[in-house]
């Protein structure tokens, strides 16, 4: 039920937005319309040099892989962190266990190099 | 709270510890500018190999005397996972065994690939001891993952690539079906553990259109199609020659070799224990003719080394399946053996297949004299290819004999007959191999390089075993006995 107010906080706050972006049109002069300048991509002033498409690059793809990864371990945390009284040490050690198997997944990353960026 | 608990699993600890060490071991190591960024798979081959066999003694130095429930029953151990278990580590063995070579041959350098062999190696033990829907499915899905890294492991090559890609979409898509049957049976029952599954459906009729029955005759069938997937039974095998001729040859032999003992263990565990009911007999039926048709027309007509051999598993996934769908204990037996017996094979011919490796053995026809070249390799694989035929008195003819003699306890006499006749139908290809190297005169003629002395201990012993099978055939009976015994009383 906690969640009702979160509800309308998201429908309200959305409606608001909206109303801020309309605002911009409604005052803003139409006298002068978009040129063919206006409209190409901004590289610095200068025509783009070369095609928009380009090489990929795989850090990028593994920071995000990384991520997924430490977050999942975090969505393990959170029930471990709230109830350690309820758990007791065997808890406690399970998680330990749980979170070396990941640091060492993590320092092989980080002896591997994924991490560098240069 | 879970003392014995802790030391019963000390194996899998072992290793999982082993691997993590091997892992960080070869990680220091092999980016160390000190040692010249050494190449370690070698080292850490061995090594792997090391603690895959103290993994096996320490598994075998823990007779079960009973059955024992580990972790709220989400593990069992009894005689059938043991001697499973066992079964399972030393095929892994001959697996890195076989690969030592092919490492220096192939200049790969990334140790990694042992480590992804030793961790589904881990995964599958706990597959094979695995008493509960959560704890398969979490096993299953281990093991799987690892897979997909390895069959992508050669990153150069279109093939290797297109082989990980397919085998992961596949095994993903397998993997929802298997999930989705899973959570049928829970949804319909109200329980994951075998043990309660299996006392909720002592005497329960199970059918289509029951009054509560039909989500759970759902579960059983999506978690049966599931399994039939990733064991590459004939209506969901499309992925499996591809994939084994995509992937290093290292990791076409571990894939039909290791995964084949764990996932039939985890099968017989779930449909013979827990569903033991005649609704999916006629499913498993289907499947074993199907398999073994396929797999006998379509080998026919293959040229490549590889994917004969996927289809050649796919024939004998259907011939175990003759074994599976008696469901008497006969039939389990027969399926052990016969597990044991294509192993055994499997080991023999993978071996055979990365000792030719000079110019790239991919076609048939480069075995071409082969019998003049190197005429005992030559005769091991005749061996190897008549015992895959089932002719007498080699072991293959043992497994496939006592699987048709298991059909015919249980009164599925058209499975047998099939069976017989699709069995004399695929003499055709494995004696094609015999043909091409002793009769055949190649245009140019390849020579290839000796094999180093682990694969030709392992190629000794194992034919050795096939040949001599016939001889004292009794060990195994025994065993493959008590380990059905075990699963059924």
């Amino acid at each position: 039920m906690e969640f009702a107010p979160i509800c309308v906080y998201l429908v309200i706050s959305l409606l608001f937005s909206l109303i801020l972006i309309g605002v911009s049109f409604l005052f803003a002069s139409s006298s002068n319309l978009a040129y063919p300048e206006k409209l190409s991509a901004y590289e610095c002033g200068f025509d783009p040099f070369d095609d928009a498409r380009s090489r990929f690059d795989i850090r990028f793809y593994l920071v995000s892989i990384l991520f997924i990864i430490f977050d999942s371990e975090v969505t393990f945390l959170f029930p471990w962190a709230v109830s350690p009284n309820k758990i007791g040490l065997f808890g406690f050690w399970s998680m330990i266990v749980f979170l070396s198997i990941s640091t060492i997944g993590f320092s092989y990353e980080w002896k591997k190099g994924a991490l560098d960026w240069e | 709270m879970f003392e014995h608990d802790f030391l019963a699993l000390f194996p899998e600890i072992f290793l999982i510890n082993a691997t993590i060490i091997l892992l960080i071991y070869g990680v220091v190591f092999s980016t160390s500018k000190k040692y010249d960024y050494p190449p370690l798979v070698c080292n850490v081959s061995w090594l792997g190999l090391l603690s895959v066999l103290i993994t096996i003694l320490l598994v075998a130095s823990s007779t079960p005397l009973t059955v024992a429930n580990l972790f709220y029953n989400n593990l069992i151990i009894d005689n059938f996972t043991y001697f499973c278990q066992i079964f399972l580590l030393v095929s892994t063995a001959s697996t890195i065994v076989m690969c030592l070579g092919y490492f220096k041959e192939e200049s790969l350098n990334a140790f990694e690939s042992i480590v992804l062999i030793l961790l589904p190696t881990r995964s599958m033990l706990f597959m094979i001891s695995a008493y509960d829907l959560i704890a398969m499915y979490l096993a299953i899905e281990l093991q799987s993952l690892c897979f997909y890294v390895i069959a992508a492991s050669k990153r150069d090559s279109e093939f290797s690539t297109e082989a990980g890609l397919k085998y992961f979409i596949l095994g993903a898509f397998s993997s929802g079906i298997l999930l989705f049957g899973c959570s049928m049976i829970y949804g319909f029952t109200g329980v994951t553990n075998f043990e309660e599954l299996a006392k909720i459906f002592t005497g329960y009729e199970i059918t289509l259109f029951g009054a509560q029955s039909s989500g759970i005759f759902m579960g059983i069938l999506f978690i049966a199609v599931g399994f039939l997937f990733k064991i590459t039974a004939v209506p969901f095998h499309m992925w499996a020659p591809d994939v084994y001729e995509g992937s290093p040859t290292l990791v076409t032999a571990f894939f039909s070799i290791a995964p084949k003992i764990s996932i039939l263990a985890n099968m017989v565990r779930v449909f013979i224990y827990s569903f033991y009911d005649p609704t999916w007999q006629q499913l498993f039926f289907f499947c074993s003719i199907a398999s073994m048709i396929l797999g006998a027309l379509a080998a026919m007509a293959q040229n490549k080394v590889k994917r004969l051999l996927a289809y050649s598993s796919i024939g004998h996934v259907g011939y175990l399946f003759i074994g599976f769908s008696c469901g008497t204990i006969e039939g389990i037996q027969s399926l052990l053996i016969g597990v044991f017996i294509y192993v055994l094979m499997t080991i023999n011919v993978f071996a055979i297949v990365l000792a030719l490796r000079q110019n790239r053995f991919k076609y048939i026809a480069d075995l071409g004299a082969l019998a003049k070249t190197n005429p005992i390799l030559a005769i091991t694989l005749s061996i190897t290819m008549f015992s895959y035929a089932g002719i007498p008195p080699l072991a293959g003819f043992c497994s496939k004999f006592y699987l048709f003699f298991a059909a015919l306890g249980c009164g599925a006499y058209l499975l047998a007959l099939i069976g017989v006749v699709i069995s004399v139908i695929s003499c055709f290809y494995y004696i094609r191999f015999v043909k091409i190297m002793y009769f055949d005169t190649p245009k140019k003629w390849i020579l290839y390089k000796p094999m180093d002395r682990e694969k030709s201990l392992l190629l000794a012993i194992t034919s050795f075993l096939i040949s001599f099978f016939f001889l004292y055939p009794s060990p195994l009976f025994l065993v493959s006995h008590q380990m059905a015994l075990s699963l059924c009383l």
